[in-house]
């Protein structure tokens, strides 16, 4: 009729309508089947008529006055970019590529932040020894009267084997694994890296105070003659447990360091810019502290020897560490 | 009436514009707190089901002491909610269940593609905003206030960030570098200038000419297109008598005051608005051709302040 005669705009949608029908319907099906399940043709198709739909979308908005015509583009483009730009990357790709190269590269590259987690507890652990050979009493100031399970420097040392040896059955398997899961030291982790954000000292405290438990906790026990008997009981699941603890603090320094010494960045910016090794780094802490509970659910009660425990908790840890000396090397 | 109408703030108003690499801006609707909040509980009832179907299994299958039990549905339910909100989010392009039941949507703030990272990182946040004060709540007992409060204040603190920032952008979001989105659904309508015109015998043609066309902007033209465009939807009113009541004064109001001397019937008031829509509608978007917007009838206000819309 004569209205598409003079209407220029109306003219415009006409010539074009048909494209934008066929991009909806192509739309649709990249979003029902995924824009892997489309034809090659289709595929082409759907870049190509987004950007024509992004073009016309563009003009309209000049020469058109028409209300629908500038609503329905809008959103059809909107719906277009979304399946064109949607993340390409499969599962398994993502999970292979976070372990032979994110995970370690990232290690490698904040390796001063988990020294420095290391330190912190080293210096911690160390001060807590000394300290408890100075004083016994020093136990009770470090250790929640929850956490030592009634060991202290009041119990026997019979008391002291008996739970290095023979555990009750209660705590194996399943059940261990999910309370260790949950238990202080998982906690201790989240708070450090949490709590690294907030300018790194309290992450430094928490780590530090948590060495002085530890420390103290190995004094007792080499006190009475029992130090390479708890370095056994500690290490099958202790080497992968507190060094998780160290990574997640150095995680959490990280951030930290990004809020304190932003360069020329913006905070925000540096903090996010950290946020890419500091969630990796998080990432390998959790699955450190899954594998040092299935170690302490199942393997501490399995090996009741000694020399056995200390071989298992440090071969473990020298796998770690070949894991991130090692992984995600180019071949360049 | 002119008052509210005269003073829009272009900015404040689209807080959803994503730019493309294509670089031609998209608007979007920002997902409100309410239906974020329901796609959230979906979710939440959704891995609470799926961590007490493996309890119930585990359960039958006799390996645990009744001691650990807590520390077991813990465990299940952590390890059923944390995959599934990235890996459903990474496989539906920021789409979890809920969210697709919401029709909302995760997209990323720079207008690229959205990481995996940003994804891991949104999600991961998640627990340090709800899950993890909101576990400390639940285990904690009456005894200890201090801890209570603290939890109930970090809850309290993480909810109110959304209401703070234009986007409705959680903590989460913030430092992902996405927000959530309402997915838009294209309906394309039919065009009101080429609505066919009511056959009857003779042709009548209302003839407008330039100084007629001089007194509107594109916002009473998209005003008159709801309305022209009111007759083909079916709306309630569509047939009763307020519907031809509005078109007649409609038609009394543009007649006065764009002087249009011709007398103009009852039955030839939609011929008429849909004749004054497209002569409307093509000269405004001619003078948007030559570099003149005219977003409403005001838009000579700011070149000649003396003159008032009275005649309104």
């Amino acid at each position: 009729m004569e209205a598409k005669e003079y209407i220029r705009s109306a003219r415009f949608r006409e010539e074009r309508e048909a494209d934008w029908k066929r991009l909806e319907a192509l739309v649709q099906e990249a979003e029902s089947k995924g824009v892997t399940g489309l034809s090659f043709m289709q595929a082409r198709d759907l870049a190509a008529l987004y950007r024509q739909a992004t073009t016309s979308l563009a003009i309209a908005r000049e020469i058109s006055l028409d209300k629908a015509l500038l609503a329905y583009l809008e959103a059809l483009t909107a719906r277009a970019y979304l399946s064109v730009y949607a993340p390409q990357e499969r599962l398994g790709g993502v999970l292979t590529k976070f372990l032979t190269q994110g995970a370690p590269q990232a290690m490698r590259r904040s390796w001063a932040f988990i020294l420095l987690g290391f330190l912190c507890m080293g210096l911690g652990a160390l001060s807590g020894y000394l300290l408890f050979f100075d004083d016994a009493a020093w136990y009770h100031v470090f250790m929640p009267e929850g956490l030592a399970g009634g060991r202290g420097p009041g119990s026997t040392t019979e008391f002291l084997r008996g739970v290095i040896y023979d555990d009750d059955p209660d705590a194996r398997g399943l059940g261990a694994f999910a309370t260790f899961l949950f238990s202080h030291n998982t906690r201790i982790a989240i708070f450090v890296f949490g709590l690294g954000v907030f300018l790194c000292v309290p992450a430094i405290a928490l780590i530090f105070y948590n060495g002085l438990m530890f420390g103290a906790f190995v004094a007792l026990h080499v006190d009475r003659g029992l130090g390479w008997d708890i370095a056994g009981w500690l290490s099958i699941h202790g080497v992968t447990e507190l060094s998780a603890i160290c990574v997640a603090c150095g995680a959490g320094l990280q951030l930290g360091f990004a809020v304190l010494f932003p360069g020329q960045r913006t905070r925000a910016r540096a903090l996010k810019e950290a946020g890419r090794d500091a969630t990796k780094l998080a990432l390998v802490a959790a699955l450190m502290l899954v594998a040092a509970a299935l170690l302490e659910g199942f393997g501490r009660q399995l090996v009741q020897d000694m020399n056995t425990r200390l071989l298992i908790g440090w071969g473990v840890g020298a796998l770690w560490v070949a894991w991130f000396m090692l992984g995600g090397r180019g071949r360049s | 009436m002119k008052m509210w109408r005269r003073a829009p703030k272009p900015d404040m108003s689209r807080p959803g514009e994503l730019l493309p690499p294509e670089g031609v801006p998209i608007h979007l609707g920002i997902a409100g707190v309410g239906v974020r909040m329901g796609a959230q509980i979906v979710d939440l009832l959704l891995t609470l089901g799926a961590a007490i179907a493996l309890l119930i299994l585990l359960g039958s299958l006799d390996l645990t002491t009744a001691s650990t039990w807590g520390a077991i549905a813990a465990m299940l339910f952590f390890f059923t909610r944390i995959p599934y909100y990235v890996l459903s989010e990474i496989l539906w392009n920021g789409q979890t269940l809920g969210k697709r039941l919401m029709k909302i949507k995760v997209v990323s703030n720079d207008g690229a593609s959205l990481t995996i990272h940003a994804l891991v990182v949104r999600n991961l946040m998640k627990e340090a905003e709800v899950f993890l004060p909101g576990t400390l709540l639940l285990t904690l007992s009456a005894g200890d206030p201090i801890y209570t409060l603290i939890a109930l204040a970090w809850i309290f603190g993480t909810l109110l960030v959304p209401l703070c920032n234009k986007r409705r952008r959680r903590l989460g979001d913030l430092i992902a570098g996405t927000y959530v989105i309402h997915l838009p659904q294209p309906v394309l309508l039919a065009d009101v200038a080429t609505y066919a015109a009511p056959k009857t015998g003779k042709p009548e043609d209302f003839t407008f000419l330039s100084h007629h066309l001089d007194h509107y902007g594109a916002f009473e033209l998209q005003t008159l297109e709801d309305l022209l465009r009111a007759q083909k939807t079916g709306l309630p009113y569509e047939t009763s008598k307020t519907y031809s009541d509005t078109l007649a004064k409609v038609v009394d109001n543009i007649r006065r005051r764009i002087d249009y001397a011709d007398k103009v019937t009852p039955d030839q008031h939609v011929r008429f608005l849909q004749a004054f829509y497209n002569a409307q509608r093509a000269y405004l978007e001619q003078r948007q051709l030559f570099g003149e917007r005219r977003s409403d009838k005001h838009f000579d206000a700011a070149t000649d302040a003396s003159e008032t819309d009275s005649t309104a």
